[in-house]
C-alpha cells in the first residue's frame, strides 16, 4: 500500500482544499476538535489496550519465535514465552541470507533516496510554491497527477532499461527510480505555500541576495520542520519496499526485504531462523519508532490536515 | 493560490548596496541582465531535477510499456522485440486467471479497506477524547506501519499456518481449528485483507484523527444544544465533516489493494505463492503481472496486464471523481 | 510534532548542511560500494580467491565435503556455495543475473529441466567446457542435454535421477504389506499400476494419520520419465497434449486422487517438508536425489525406518539431475572450470553418492566400488549402488524441450487440486493446458 497522505481534507464548508502539510491547526479562532472536551471513559481505555495488543502482539510473538528453535514454533499450542535460542538464530539468518550486507545495502538505499528527495523535493517544492515561471500550472497537475501512480505500471520496462544500462542487481537500480518522489514536491510545496511569508524573501532580495542563495539561507531553514517529515515518511517506506527491489535485486546483493524473502526460501527450512531474519529487519525501524515515535505520529498527523 | 513573485528592486540596480555609486553603469547593465536570467532560469533550475529523474524512470518507462505490450519479449532476451500488435491484450483478457486476479485485487480491496477505515474512524473518535499517554496510545497503533510487508506476511504465515498455526489452535477452544487459510477462496482473502488490516489501520487512524480536530467545536456545541447525543454528533457531525477525508482513504486503499504484493508472494511462499495459490485463489494483480513477466518469462503479457491495470485505475480515478462530486454537492 | 515558522538560526543551518552533505555521501556511498561489489571477497591481497558457487536443492557437495577438500588442495582457493532450496525460486533470479550480466557466482547450478532453454538462448553467456571436460565420460544423453548443436558444451553434468521407490518399513509392516525390499519391489513388478494396487492395499490398514504417498504428482513424473517423448518432439514441438507418458502417468495421478491414495501435498513446500517431518507418508516415487530430501526433511527420527526398493515395471527412467556451469563474464573462469573438473570427476561424484544418494552421470563412477556397493545408512542400509548402477545404463534419452521444467511444474499443480481439493480430472487437465500453454507463450 501506499504512504501517500490524503491529498484533500475538508475545511469548514466541507469544500475541498488542498492540505497544507505541517500548519498547526489554527485554535485561536475556534477552539477545536470538539471529542477533546470529554474525558475517555473505562471503555475507550479498554479498547485501545486491545487495539494495541492486537498491534504489537505480531511483533512480540516475531521475538518468540525467533528465540526458539522450529520444532517449538510449530508446535502445537504455540510457544508464547521467548526461549533460548535467539542469539544462534539470528546467528544463522545473519550468514545464511547476508544479511549484514543487507542492511548495510539497505542503509545505503534509505539514506540517499531520502536525502535526494529532500533536497530535490524541496528545491522543486519551494519553485511551485514561491517562484513565478512559465507553464507553472501545468507542471503541477502533471506532478499531483503522478501522485497515486503505483510502480507496477512501470516495472516491465525498468527491469529492461536496468538490463542495458548494467545496473540490474545493482543498487542504482533500486536508488534511482524513487529518487525524487511527486508527493515529496506536493508535499513541500504545500508547506511552504503557508509556511515562508513573501516578506522574507523580499529581505533577501533587498540584501542582494540570489535565488540560490535565498533557497540557501531562506527557503530551506524555513522548510527543515516539513523536512523532517518526509524525511521520515520516505526513510520508513524505501526501508520496506519490497516489489521492485525484489524484482531487481538478486540473492548476491538484496536489500533486507529482499533477503528475508529469499531466506523463507532458502534450503534449510527453519522458520525460526526465518523469523530471526524477519527481527534484524525490523528492528531498526522499531528502534527509531521508540525514539521519534512522537515526532512521525505528528509528522503524519500535520501532514494529513489543515486546520 | 494567487502569488506574486516579489521584484528585485525596480530599478535593477544592485540592491543593498551600501555604496551604489562604486559600480560602473556598464556593469550594472550586466548585473541587471544577470539578475534577470536568474530569476527566469532559476524555477526551472529547481524543477528540473525532479523532471529529469521522473520523466526518466517514471514517464517513460510508463509509456513505454505500452509499446512492449504489443511485441513479444521473452525474459531470455531481453533485447528482441517482435511486433504481435494486439495479441497480448487479447490473451491476457481470454485468461481465466487474469479475471480471477482481477476479481481478488477488488475483493481482497474491500475486504481489507472497509474494516479497515471502520475500525480507523472507532479508533480515531477514541483517541479524540482526553487520554491519559494520548502520545503513548498513537505510538502504540502506529507501530506496525514500520512493519515491513516481508516480515508481516511471514510472521503471519505462520499464525495462519492450517497444521497447528497459532490462529487454529486458538479457535480450536470455540470449535473451529482447522481450517486450511492459505488453502480456502474466501479464508485465504481474509489472511491477507488481516495482514493490511494490521499493517494500515494505525496510519488512517491518525489521519481521521487529524481530520477530527480540525472540525470547529462550534458545530458539536450547536448539535448539544438541539440534544443530539454523542453518538448522534458522532454521527451528524463528525461523520460529515470527515466525509472527503474519508473518500480519498478509500481511493487511495483501493489503489494500494491492486499494489499487494508481498502478502500473498509469501503467504505460502515458492512455486504456489508465485502463482497466488494453487488455485489463484489469492493471486492478486500484481502476483499476475509478476508470475507472467519473471516466473514465466514473458514480458509483452506483463506489460499488458500493467496497461490493463493503469486502465483499472483509471477507472477508479472517474469513479472518484463522480462521487466527490455528488459529496459536494451534497455538502453546499 | 510542533512545527514553527520562525526563521532559521544558526542551528536550523547547520542541520541544512548536514543533509546536503549527507546527499552527497551517501551517493557517493552507494557509486563506492556498487563498483565494490564485484569484486568484493573475490580476491584479497594474498591472492586468495573466492570462488563462489550458487546451486539448489542438494548437490551433496557440502555434505560429502567436497568444498574443504578442494581448498586443501588448492589452497589459494576459498569455495563459498550459496543453496536455494526451490529450483523455481532460483532460476528466474539465475536468468535475471545471466540478462544483467552482473551478480552471477562464478559456478552455477543448471536443472535439467532448463538447461535446454539456455543451450537455444543463452549459450553465449557461458564458458565452453568442452575443452576443459571429456563430455565422452559421460552417460551419452546427459553430455547431449548441454550441448549446443555447435558441439559447445555449457555444463557438467553432476548426477542423474534413475528411479527407485522410497518406502517406510515400520509403516508397511503396520498396514501388513511386506517390508523387505525385494518382496516390495516384486509386488510393483507389474509397473505403477502394481503400485496404486499396493496403496489400495495399503490404505485398508493404514496406520492412523498416514498416506500412502506424498503426492501423485510425483508418481506422474515417475511415469512420464520413461518415456523418451515427453512435452517436446524431436524438432521442438510442445505436443504434451498427445504424448503417451504424459497421458499414462496423468490417468494413473487421477486414480491416485480418486481413491485418496495420497497426502497431496506439494512437493518440496513447506507442507511437504512438515509432513515428512512428522513421518505421515509412507512410500515416495524415488529418483536418486529424493533420498536426500527425504533424509534431510525427515530427520533423525527416521533413521533406518526408510528403505529403497527398485522402481515399479521394469523401463528405466530418469527423473532430474543437474548441470554446472561457468558463466562467460566471470572473474575466475578458469579456476571455475577447474573446480568443475574436478568435482566432476568419477571419485567426487562416488563422494558424492556415498554421502547424501545422488547419483553419478560420469560413467566412470559406476565401477568404483564407492558406487558399486554403496549402501544408504538412513535407509536402512539399502544397496543403492546395486539398485540404480543398472538401471542408469538403460535410461532412455529423453528429448528436451525449453520449457519442461515449468510444464512439469503446472501439470504437478493441477495433479495436487485434483488430490487435494478434489478437482475433477477433466477440468484439472483444462486447467492444465491453459497453465502450460501460457508458459510456452
Amino acid at each position: 500500500m501506499t504512504t501517500t497522505s490524503p491529498l484533500t481534507v475538508p475545511d469548514r464548508r466541507g469544500v475541498s482544499k488542498a492540505a497544507a502539510p505541517g500548519t498547526p491547526p489554527r485554535r485561536s479562532r475556534f477552539k477545536q476538535g470538539a471529542g477533546r472536551q470529554h474525558h475517555g471513559g473505562p471503555f475507550a481505555y479498554f479498547a485501545l489496550a486491545v487495539v494495541g495488543i492486537g498491534s504489537l502482539f505480531p511483533l512480540y510473538w516475531t521475538l518468540v519465535a525467533a528465540s526458539r528453535t522450529q520444532d517449538e514454533v510449530l508446535d502445537s499450542p504455540p510457544p508464547f514465552i521467548p526461549g533460548g535460542n535467539l542469539f544462534s538464530n539470528l546467528q544463522t539468518a545473519w550468514e545464511q541470507a547476508q544479511l549484514g550486507k543487507a542492511i548495510w545495502n539497505t542503509f545505503l538505499v534509505s539514506a540517499s533516496i531520502t536525502a535526494a528527495t529532500l533536497f530535490f523535493c524541496t528545491l522543486a517544492g519551494y519553485a511551485f510554491a514561491k517562484m513565478r515561471f512559465r507553464g507553472r500550472g501545468a507542471l503541477m497537475t502533471m506532478v499531483i497527477a503522478t501522485l497515486t501512480v503505483p510502480p507496477q505500471l512501470s516495472v516491465v520496462p525498468l527491469y529492461m532499461m536496468m538490463s542495458d544500462i548494467g545496473w540490474n542487481g545493482q543498487l542504482e537500480s533500486v536508488i534511482f527510480p524513487t529518487l525524487v518522489s511527486a508527493f515529496g514536491v506536493f508535499f513541500m510545496r504545500q508547506y511552504l505555500l503557508e509556511a515562508l511569508p513573501y516578506e522574507l524573501i523580499e529581505a533577501g532580495r533587498v540584501d542582494g541576495a540570489n535565488n540560490l542563495r535565498i533557497v540557501w539561507s531562506i527557503v530551506l531553514p524555513v522548510a527543515r520542520p516539513a523536512m523532517m517529515v518526509l524525511g521520515m515518511l520516505t526513510f520508513v517506506q524505501t526501508w520496506n519496499d519490497f516489489f521492485w527491489p525484489y524484482l531487481a535485486l538478486g540473492a548476491e546483493n538484496p536489500t533486507l526485504q529482499v533477503a528475508l524473502g529469499q531466506l523463507s526460501a532458502s534450503y534449510v527450512p527453519d522458520q525460526s531462523i526465518v523469523m530471526a531474519g524477519a527481527l534484524i529487519s525490523t528492528l531498526p525501524l522499531l528502534v527509531v519508532f521508540v525514539i521519534f515515535g512522537k515526532r512521525i505520529v505528528g509528522g503524519i498527523m500535520s501532514g494529513a490536515v489543515k486546520g | 493560490m494567487a502569488t506574486s513573485t516579489p521584484t528585485r528592486g525596480t530599478h535593477g540596480s544592485r540592491p543593498g548596496r551600501r555604496d551604489p555609486k562604486a559600480m560602473s553603469p556598464g556593469r550594472q547593465a550586466w548585473r541587471s541582465r544577470l539578475w534577470r536570467f536568474d530569476d527566469k532560469a532559476s524555477p526551472y533550475a529547481y524543477i528540473a531535477p525532479f523532471f529529469l529523474i521522473f520523466g526518466a524512470f517514471g514517464l517513460y518507462p510508463l509509456i513505454y510499456t505500452g509499446w512492449i505490450a504489443l511485441h513479444r519479449v521473452e525474459m531470455v532476451s531481453l533485447d528482441q522485440m517482435d511486433w504481435v500488435g494486439w495479441e497480448n491484450f487479447s490473451k491476457i483478457l481470454q485468461d481465466d486467471e487474469f479475471w480471477t486476479a482481477v476479481a481478488n485485487t477488488f475483493v481482497i480491496g474491500v475486504i481489507s479497506t472497509v474494516p479497515q477505515l471502520l475500525m480507523a474512524l472507532g479508533l480515531a473518535h477514541l483517541l479524540n477524547y482526553k487520554l491519559r499517554a494520548s502520545t503513548f496510545w498513537r505510538t502504540v497503533i502506529l507501530t506496525p506501519y514500520a512493519t515491513s510487508v516481508a516480515s508481516a506476511a511471514l510472521v503471519f504465515a505462520l499464525v495462519f499456518r492450517a497444521d497447528g498455526g497459532l490462529l487454529n489452535w486458538a479457535l480450536d477452544f470455540v470449535g473451529l481449528g482447522d481450517t486450511n487459510w492459505a488453502q480456502g477462496h474466501w479464508s485465504s482473502k481474509i489472511a491477507i485483507a488481516v495482514i493490511v488490516i494490521w499493517r494500515w489501520t494505525g496510519y488512517n487512524t491518525l489521519i481521521y484523527l487529524a481530520a477530527m480536530q480540525a472540525v470547529p467545536s462550534d458545530l458539536y456545541e450547536a448539535a448539544s444544544l438541539d440534544g443530539a447525543s454523542r453518538w448522534q454528533q458522532f454521527r451528524n457531525v463528525t461523520i460529515p465533516a470527515l466525509r472527503p477525508t474519508i473518500l480519498f482513504t478509500i481511493v487511495i486503499s483501493t489503489i494500494g489493494s491492486m499494489q499487494l504484493f508481498g502478502e500473498p508472494l509469501l503467504l505460502e511462499g515458492g512455486t504456489i505463492g508465485a502463482q497466488g495459490g494453487s488455485e489463484h485463489q489469492y493471486e492478486t494483480l500484481s502476483v499476475y503481472l509478476y508470475n507472467y513477466g519473471w516466473k514465466l518469462g514473458h514480458l509483452g503479457p506483463a506489460a499488458a496486464v500493467a496497461w490493463a491495470m493503469l486502465a483499472l485505475l483509471l477507472l477508479i480515478a472517474a469513479i472518484n471523481w463522480l462521487v466527490g462530486r455528488s459529496v459536494r454537492k451534497t455538502a453546499a | 510534532m510542533r512545527i514553527t515558522r520562525t526563521v532559521a538560526g544558526r542551528r536550523r543551518r547547520t542541520a541544512v548542511v548536514a543533509t546536503t552533505g549527507l546527499t552527497a555521501a551517501a551517493l557517493l556511498l552507494t557509486g563506492c560500494s556498487d563498483s565494490g561489489s564485484d569484486s568484493d571477497e573475490a580476491s584479497d591481497s594474498n591472492g586468495k580467491i573466492t570462488l563462489t558457487l550458487a546451486d539448489f536443492g542438494q548437490f551433496g557437495y557440502k555434505e560429502a565435503g567436497l568444498y574443504e577438500k578442494y581448498e586443501k588442495l588448492h589452497p589459494n582457493i576459498q569455495v563459498k556455495a550459496t543453496t536455494t532450496a526451490d529450483e523455481q525460486v532460483y532460476y528466474p533470479k539465475f536468468l535475471q543475473q545471466l540478462n544483467a550480466g552482473k551478480g552471477l557466482a562464478d559456478i552455477q547450478g543448471i536443472e535439467v529441466g532448463r538447461v535446454k532453454e539456455l543451450v537455444d538462448t543463452k549459450a553465449d553467456a557461458f564458458a565452453d567446457l568442452s575443452k576443459v571436460i571429456d563430455a565422452n565420460q559421460w552417460v551419452n544423453w546427459k553430455a547431449l542435454q548441454a550441448s549446443t548443436d555447435e558441439g559447445k558444451v555449457i555444463g557438467a553434468g553432476t548426477d542423474i535421477g534413475p528411479m527407485s521407490l522410497c518406502y517406510r518399513r515400520d509403516l508397511f509392516e503396520q498396514a501388513g504389506l511386506p517390508t523387505d525390499r525385494e518382496e516390495v519391489a516384486e509386488r510393483v513388478a507389474g509397473g505403477w499400476e502394481d503400485y496404486l494396487k499396493l496403496g489400495e492395499e495399503y490404505k485398508k490398514k493404514a496406520p492412523k494419520d498416514t498416506f500412502y504417498m506424498d503426492s501423485a504428482s510425483a508418481m506422474y513424473n515417475g511415469v512420464v520419465s520413461s518415456n523418451e517423448e515427453q512435452y517436446y518432439s524431436k524438432d521442438g514441438k510442445a505436443i504434451y497434449k498427445e504424448s503417451a507418458g504424459v497421458k499414462a502417468g496423468w490417468n494413473l495421478a487421477a486414480e491416485a486422487a480418486d481413491k485418496k491414495l495420497s497426502a497431496g501435498l506439494a512437493q518440496f513446500q513447506d507442507p511437504w517438508k512438515a509432513a515428512l517431518r512428522k513421518g505421515s507418508i509412507a512410500t515416495i516415487a524415488c529418483p536418486a536425489w529424493m533420498a536426500a530430501q527425504i533424509s534431510t526433511y525427515a530427520g533423525d527420527d527416521f533413521k533406518g525406518k526408510w528403505d529403497i526398493a527398485r522402481t515399479p515395471g521394469d523401463t528405466a527412467a530418469n527423473w532430474g539431475g543437474s548441470f554446472l556451469a561457468v558463466p562467460a563474464g566471470g572473474k575466475h573462469v578458469k579456476e571455475a572450470g577447474e573446480f568443475i573438473k574436478w568435482a566432476t570427476a568419477p571419485e567426487q561424484q562416488a563422494a558424492v553418492f556415498k554421502a547424501v544418494g545422488v547419483f553419478p552421470s560420469n560413467k566412470g563412477a559406476y565401477d568404483l566400488p564407492d558406487v558399486k556397493n554403496a549402501t544408504l545408512e538412513y535407509f536402512n542400509n539399502a544397496p543403492i549402488g546395486a539398485i540404480y548402477a543398472e538401471e542408469a545404463q538403460s535410461i532412455p534419452a529423453a528429448v528436451l524441450g525449453p520449457k519442461d521444467g515449468v510444464i512439469k511444474d503446472s501439470i504437478s499443480t493441477q495433479i495436487n487440486n485434483m488430490e487435494q481439493r478434489g478437482t475433477k480430472p477433466d477440468k484439472a487437465w483444462n486447467d492444465a493446458v491453459e497453465a502450460v500453454d501460457k508458459v510456452i507463450g
